[in-house]
């Protein structure tokens, strides 16, 4: 019994990725809309941008993350991809924030 | 270090889109990266600061999902406020770890940096806070 499930292990670890890499990209896209939903409403600006940088940021990298098990052959493009998203969306956040301030004198 | 930091920047963007470790790859990212233009003053960093700062970005990662699943949990019972942040390093801080900790804060769901002021003394920081939470 154990000798098989030995034998087995690559396809395991295989039917392993592929059940974590879906519950990634499940999870990234309950984020995406999850955090793109306060945009239709009410609330201030700041407030959708914190939201949105739950969908943005945070959504696509599970979603990169579940790409990346899925494609593994891929992995130096889908990290590359990872890297500049996170960094990218977080400061563009910044940005948008720090630009919706009036300038203050020193 | 700055300018080290961004040389290794370049390598590994490099490095990552060519997916080659071979010698002469590898020999001409880093002739690029040291042919591309670097600052020309930057303000001294130590090994320490930078990698404290990077750490705490790192850190960062973790603690911003559990933020996230809090605030979509949570969704209602928020206000929001703005607060100054001291900076680590007062005065003059190099780039680098202006870049480091804004993108710490900014990167958890709770707080986005608005702004460096006081002559880089302390961070402007729009943040999140739950009603019931306490202060």
């Amino acid at each position: 019994m154990s000798g098989e499930l030995l034998a087995d292990a690559p396809g395991v670890l295989a039917a392993l990725a592929q059940g974590a890499s879906a519950v990634l990209l499940g999870l990234g896209l309950l984020f995406w809309f999850a955090g793109s939903w306060p945009l239709l409403g009410r609330a201030s600006y700041l407030t959708k941008l914190h939201y949105l940088g739950i969908s943005d940021t945070l959504g696509s990298a599970l979603m990169l993350l579940g790409l990346l098990l899925r494609f593994q052959r891929e992995w130096p493009l889908l990290v590359l991809a990872l890297l500049s998203l996170v960094v990218w969306n977080t400061i563009f956040g910044y940005v948008l924030a720090a630009c919706s301030q009036p300038r203050r004198r020193p | 270090m700055s300018r080290l930091i961004v040389i290794a920047l370049r390598m590994l963007i490099w490095l990552l889109l060519s997916a080659d470790p071979e010698l002469l790859n590898v020999a001409i990212g880093l002739a690029v990266s040291l042919a591309l233009p670097l600052p020309r003053r930057v303000r001294a960093l130590s090994p320490g600061q930078f990698w404290r700062a990077l750490g705490d970005s790192v850190t960062a990662l973790p603690q911003a999902y559990s933020q996230a699943a809090r605030l979509l949990l949570h969704r209602r019972l928020e206000e929001s406020v703005v607060h100054d942040e001291p900076a680590r390093v007062g005065g003059r801080a190099s780039s680098v770890l202006v870049f480091l900790d804004v993108f710490r804060i900014t990167l958890t769901p709770f707080t986005i940096a608005l702004g460096l002021e006081g002559g880089g003394r302390r961070y402007r920081v729009h943040e999140l806070v739950f009603e019931e939470k306490e202060r």
